[in-house]
């Protein structure tokens, strides 16, 4: 990948391709507790899924979103202290262990995808962290350094975060929630306007400000954790 | 803002507290028109340390307090674990009112316990200049034990309030620590979450300085869709209960907790691992705070058996 030189068309493309629902890090297998959501009967149909998305979102937002950027901000000034300091902020901020464990296991897969695809030594260096178990390894971060390297901006990556953690929800509700495929278009395009917003606060965030008020969630996360429903793994 | 540089006003001795830093509170720095930030009364100050005496009792052997809260002694009324001692926090004020500030620390030397509670609700009242802001520290060494279960604390319309807590706690020590959110005075003209920003920050450290977690949640309903699912769709009152605890006590723990979801009763509680092995976190959505704090305290139990052996006592029925 040739930073700097590369048109807009292919960094467009890179976009799509960091973006795309079967790029393989394994987001299909994770349903941000959508799945007990769904056998609870507190998401029933397109209106309670379009809540539920809203929520997970919005907390999303302001720590996944917060840590991406940082480590974007991070990366672009050759910080590599400050992408480590990123990426345990984002272990210490989650309170859940499925949580944990998704961020890890995406950042990871990620990370080695970046590290075949472009020769960024920043990311070849936190892979060695990664494996040698010196840093998490969490998938926001891993997103700040690939579209870094990609040469895309804070605001095409803060839209590639939303836009996975709203589509790995409703890619779930298609195989959990009676609802259609125009229904969870429909949500994902009404949930896009919603954007920009939080993007206008998150990029004001530091680590101090990293907060998150999702008590339904959290509570559906336990009962996953500690419950035999294993279609997906959280 | 330096609020000390005004001339010509008295300013408590008690230590400041300054949350201009933080930016969900920007919109609200202006000097309220009654009584200014740092006013003696406005600037609450505890200091409480417990420690074991020579017969190895426990007892609170330091206590400095200013205005508005108040501690007398402590007192060993718990029939479970009669050397508990056990303290009431007060606040003369009643409410925190607009431009308040408070500084609570709590510090258990060696292997002593402590209970701490609140003598009712903590009253947060309307604000219309400034906000109401709280700093604790509470610090336990090797095999301390302490239960901080204060009552709930109830928000009015345009309430601003802002915590920020830090639990330094030895890898051997246990510290539990619940806080009660009510949405506000739900039988007073229905006003649920008709506050402008709750803030809560509570972070866990090692003595060293090895950080361990960081919570924060913001509730800011003119912000935020609150009712909606995934945050407190039917829900009115929520809970949230950090225990700090040995690695061997957090599995015996967390075994012994059910997760639930009761939609007859509308009262939900789960739990899950604090990260860095730091131990565990409870929370618990309800509708009332009564069946909340049953919840809350039925948790709070099966820390207690882990640790000490015994249960919590029956709560006294004017509680």
């Amino acid at each position: 990948m040739d930073t700097g030189k590369d048109s807009r068309i292919t960094r467009l493309s890179h976009l799509i391709q960091f973006s795309d629902a079967t790029f393989p890090v394994g987001t299909f297998s994770f349903s941000n507790g959508l799945e007990t959501a769904a056998y609870e009967g507190i998401v029933t149909d397109a209106r309670s899924l379009e809540e539920f998305s809203r929520s997970a979102a919005r907390q999303a937002a302001f720590s996944d979103g917060v840590t991406a950027l940082a480590a974007m901000r991070a990366a672009k000034a050759g910080d590599y202290d400050g992408i480590l300091k990123a990426d345990q902020g984002l272990i210490l901020f989650k309170m859940n262990d499925e949580a944990r464990l998704m961020l890890r296991r995406m950042g990871k897969k990620l990370a080695e995808l970046a590290a075949r695809m472009t020769p960024d030594p920043l990311i070849t260096k936190w892979l060695e962290d990664i494996n040698a178990e010196r840093t998490p390894g969490t998938y926001p971060v891993a997103q700040g350094l690939i579209f870094t390297a990609a040469g895309l901006d804070e605001e095409e990556l803060f839209a590639s975060h939303q836009y996975g953690v709203i589509n790995m929800v409703l890619g779930a509700a298609l195989r959990l929630v009676r609802v259609s495929h125009y229904d969870t278009q429909e949500i994902l395009y009404r949930l896009a306007k919603e954007i920009p917003a939080l993007y206008e606060e998150a990029r004001e965030m530091n680590f101090d400000d990293m907060n998150a008020f999702v008590p339904q969630i959290d509570i559906l996360a336990s009962l996953h954790e500690k419950g035999s429903m294993r279609m997906f793994m959280s | 803002m330096d609020y000390s540089k005004v001339s010509g006003k008295i300013f408590s001795d008690a230590p400041d507290v300054d949350f201009s830093h933080a930016r969900e509170m920007a919109p609200y720095l202006e000097e309220p028109k009654a009584m200014y930030v740092g006013a003696p009364g406005k600037r609450g100050y505890l200091n409480l340390g417990f420690e074991l005496d020579r017969q190895g009792k426990s007892i609170m052997r330091e206590l400095d307090r200013r205005a508005p809260l108040i501690v007398q002694q402590e007192l060993y009324f718990d029939e479970e674990l009669p050397g508990l001692p056990c303290v009431y926090i007060l606040s003369s004020g009643g409410p925190n009112v607009d431009g308040d500030r408070y500084t609570q620390n709590i510090s258990l030397k060696k292997d002593s316990m402590a209970f701490i509670s609140t003598g009712a609700a903590t009253k947060l009242a309307s604000m219309v200049y400034n906000y109401s802001g709280m700093i604790q520290r509470i610090n336990l060494e090797e095999g301390a034990y302490l239960e901080y279960l204060p009552e709930p604390v109830i928000p009015h319309s345009h309430t601003r309030f802002i915590c920020d807590t830090c639990l330094t706690v030895h890898p051997t020590a246990t510290v539990v620590y619940a806080e009660t959110y009510m949405a506000g005075r739900k039988y007073h003209n229905n006003e649920l979450f008709k506050f402008d920003i709750l803030s809560v920050c509570s972070h866990g450290e090692r003595p060293d300085g090895t950080p361990l977690f960081r919570e924060k949640f913001i509730i800011s309903p003119p912000q935020m869709p609150v009712r909606e699912v995934g945050i407190m769709a039917g829900y009115d009152v929520f809970a949230n209960v950090i225990v700090m605890t040995p690695q061997d006590k957090v599995a015996e723990i967390y075994d012994a907790t059910t997760p639930f979801i009761d939609k007859e009763n509308r009262l939900a509680a789960g739990i899950t691992h604090l990260p860095n092995g730091a131990g565990l976190l409870f929370k618990v959505l309800g509708m009332e705070p009564g069946p909340v704090k049953k919840v809350v305290r039925e948790f709070v139990s099966t820390v207690r058996r882990a640790i000490k052996g015994v249960p919590l006592p029956e709560e006294f029925p004017w509680r």
